[in-house]
């Protein structure tokens, strides 16, 4: 079965001066079309940097990796703007809002880039999508951190990504709201949306499909909460050690 | 919402940078307003002074002697005549304004209290082309017509000299029956020591029908004496002398004043360029974290350069309107300045409100906002989302 992300033998090297800081050593990572994967590791273990691999931000020191059946090694920057702005939708731990625009205005902003038509009914939705019908209007410093990390989420919808990636969406927020926006991923994910969550809580970890555990740069494990939770129809994906 | 909108609001969020910079921008336009203004003023009343000398050129007839020029200037006979044709030959110079022809002459009188002989200097003139060279030229009394006879006109240091008045008749010599019908004000030259008579009767009096001692030329651009009295040499019978004696040593000294202007305006422009650049790098590095979120959800390198230069564009454009706004408020201060550092300052007032001036320093400042925000967008369009990020969260 071919998987909405298809990566191979992913090397990420870092060079700080004469120093090689080996992020990722050989990864191979998986991912269906409509499956909900998270990522745990300790600090420093390669999470970010596999994340943004993934997500084309930064292009992989060798390996090969396809998203969504196109192969994305050696392609131009320019290419991979739009391979981006097709398939993946970003949130980041510090949701990184302009503060000068409103939540609606902050979800708008892809289309600016995207050159989509903007439809308001299309914002309307989003917003509802993400729950904050009735807070479009105001600025990011006005709203909570989970509100805000809901208009980073609905910044990311916009432009109807196949796949989520969010690099630890949950690490500025309290359990409870945390709780929240898992619960949004997992409603998104309902809708068919592809998700790959970093994360440090495990508890939250492991309300995904499959939990990857990252260590040193290499995937050590690859637990398949499908079968605890009762789901067998996802199959058991080949760990890399 | 498009790109304007939001440079504008990405301008309006760091206020304090934004302000600064544009005032930046409104300095460096500011100098540079006004010191191009007073560059075209200076020059436009520079010609315009140099228009009131009047006399820019004088053909006299060749093979006079070298000192012909002083000769003319402080009076005296030139032996040799020019004539009608070299008159026209001389009119039909390109760039010439106007040549009118003089028959200058000497008699010598007795004065009435020492009993010494004095040379007197007279002066046939055209009066409208004269007074078209000298139109600072005043009259007590009245100006006579080319066509009058027995009239004259005297300076004032003359008449004072030999106590004429409007109306007296001179005493004696060969100009005893003519009537003074105007004394000219004092001007402070050589003017207000002569007689002037119709150029017809000075002739007539002098027994030299037809025949001229120089011609004074006014070229119609200062520019341009070099190139209309090199045409005039080539004229024969005629010897040339420019008064660059005197302006040569004025325009000299306007050049290297313009020249130390234009350099003071290229030191201006290149530092403000780079004041301009530094903020915006400054501010480029400090969104490095903005611009990689913005690469994440979906902004190509080219829509960040494009947003950083539309903020630049916004900023120099409002810069520029605020700093020619206070060059044109604030001139007066600064051409006084300027004046007292300038040889040969001009009387007029040299910042004049013209309307390229202002469409140029606006567009200047439009111009100076792209290549300064050029720099800082290829910058920023160039850093990769991952580093970008990772900057900003350290
Ligand atoms: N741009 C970079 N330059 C140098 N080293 C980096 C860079 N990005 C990440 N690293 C290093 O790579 C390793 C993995 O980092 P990261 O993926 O951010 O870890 P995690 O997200 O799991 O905490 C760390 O040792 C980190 O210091
Ligand atoms: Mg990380």
């Amino acid at each position: 079965m071919s998987g909405i992300i298809e990566a191979k033998s992913l090397v990420k090297t870092y060079r700080r001066g004469r120093e090689e800081i080996h992020a990722l050593r050989n990864v191979d990572f998986h991912v269906n079309e409509g499956e909900f994967v998270s990522i745990i590791g300790p600090s420093g273990s390669g999470k970010t940097a596999l994340l943004n691999v993934l997500g084309c931000l930064d292009s992989p020191t060798s390996g090969s990796l396809r998203l969504n059946g196109t192969e994305t090694w050696g392609l131009k920057e320019s290419k991979l703007v739009k391979v981006r702005r097709e398939n993946i939708g970003f949130v980041f731990q510090q949701f990184y809002l302009m503060p000068t625009l409103t939540a609606r205005e902050n979800i708008e902003l892809p289309l600016l880039f995207s050159k989509k038509n903007r439809n308001k009914s299309r914002i309307d939705d989003v917003l509802r999508m993400v729950g904050l019908s009735d807070r479009g209007d105001h600025l990011p410093s006005q709203l909570s951190g989970g509100e805000m990390q809901r208009v980073a989420i609905g910044r990311a919808l916009i432009n109807d990504p196949r796949i989520i990636l969010a690099d630890e969406p949950t690490g500025n927020l309290d359990s409870v709201t945390s709780q929240m926006i898992f619960e949004l991923f997992r409603e998104l994910n309902r809708k068919g949306l592809t998700m790959v969550i970093v994360t440090h809580n495990l508890d939250l970890a492991r309300q995904a499909q499959k939990m990857y555990t990252l260590r040193d740069g290499q995937i050590v494990g690859c637990d398949d909460m499908a079968c605890i939770s009762g789901r067998s129809d996802i199959e058991v994906q080949q760990v890399a050690v | 919402m498009n790109f304007l909108t939001l440079a504008a609001k990405n301008l309006l969020r760091r206020r304090g940078r934004t302000f600064l910079t544009v005032l930046g921008v409104a300095i460096a336009i500011t100098v540079l307003f006004s010191l191009l203004s007073l560059n075209s003023g200076y020059e436009k009343e520079l010609n315009r002074e140099m228009g009131s000398l009047g006399v820019h050129i004088l053909a006299v007839p060749k093979g006079c002697p070298y000192e012909a020029a002083s000769l003319i200037l402080h009076g005296g006979v030139i032996p040799k005549y020019l004539t009608a044709t070299d008159l026209k030959n001389v009119s039909s110079i390109d760039g010439i304004g106007l040549a009118t022809p003089m028959l200058m002459q000497q008699f010598i009188r007795q004065d009435a209290k020492t009993g010494k002989d004095v040379p007197h200097v007279v002066f046939g003139i055209k009066i409208d082309e004269v007074r078209e060279l000298k139109p600072w030229w005043k009259v007590q009394g009245r100006f006579f017509d080319d066509n009058e006879t027995n009239v004259m006109l005297v300076g004032r240091g003359l008449a004072d000299k030999e106590n004429l008045t409007v109306g007296s008749i001179l005493p004696a010599g060969p100009f005893k029956n003519f009537t003074i019908i105007g004394i000219l004000e004092r001007t402070g030259d050589q003017d207000d020591q002569f007689h002037f008579v119709p150029l017809a009767e000075a002739q007539r009096v002098f027994n030299k029908t037809g025949m001229l001692t120089t011609i004074a030329v006014k070229v119609k651009d200062l520019s341009q004496i070099e190139k209309v009295s090199v045409d005039m040499e080539k004229i024969p019978d005629i010897q040339v002398v420019t008064m660059t004696q005197i302006m040569g040593t004025i325009m000299n000294l306007a050049g290297s004043a313009r020249s130390l202007l234009l350099t003071v305006i290229i030191i201006a422009l290149i530092i403000s360029a780079f004041g301009i650049i530094n903020t915006l790098l400054m501010s480029v590095n400090e969104r490095t974290r903005e611009f990689g979120m913005m690469k994440a959800i979906g902004a190509s390198g080219l829509d960040i350069g494009k947003m950083v230069l539309a903020e630049t564009v916004f900023i120099t454009l409002v810069g520029g309107l605020i700093g020619t706004t206070a060059a044109i408020v604030g001139s007066s201060l600064i051409e006084g300045f300027v004046k007292s550092m300038l040889p040969f300052a001009p009387r007029g007032s040299m910042v004049t409100l013209n309307p390229e001036l202002i469409g140029f320093a606006l567009a200047f400042s439009v111009v100076l906002g792209l290549i300064c925000g050029l720099y800082p967008a290829f910058i920023s369009s160039r850093l990769s989302p991952m580093e970008a990020i990772r900057g900003g969260v350290e």
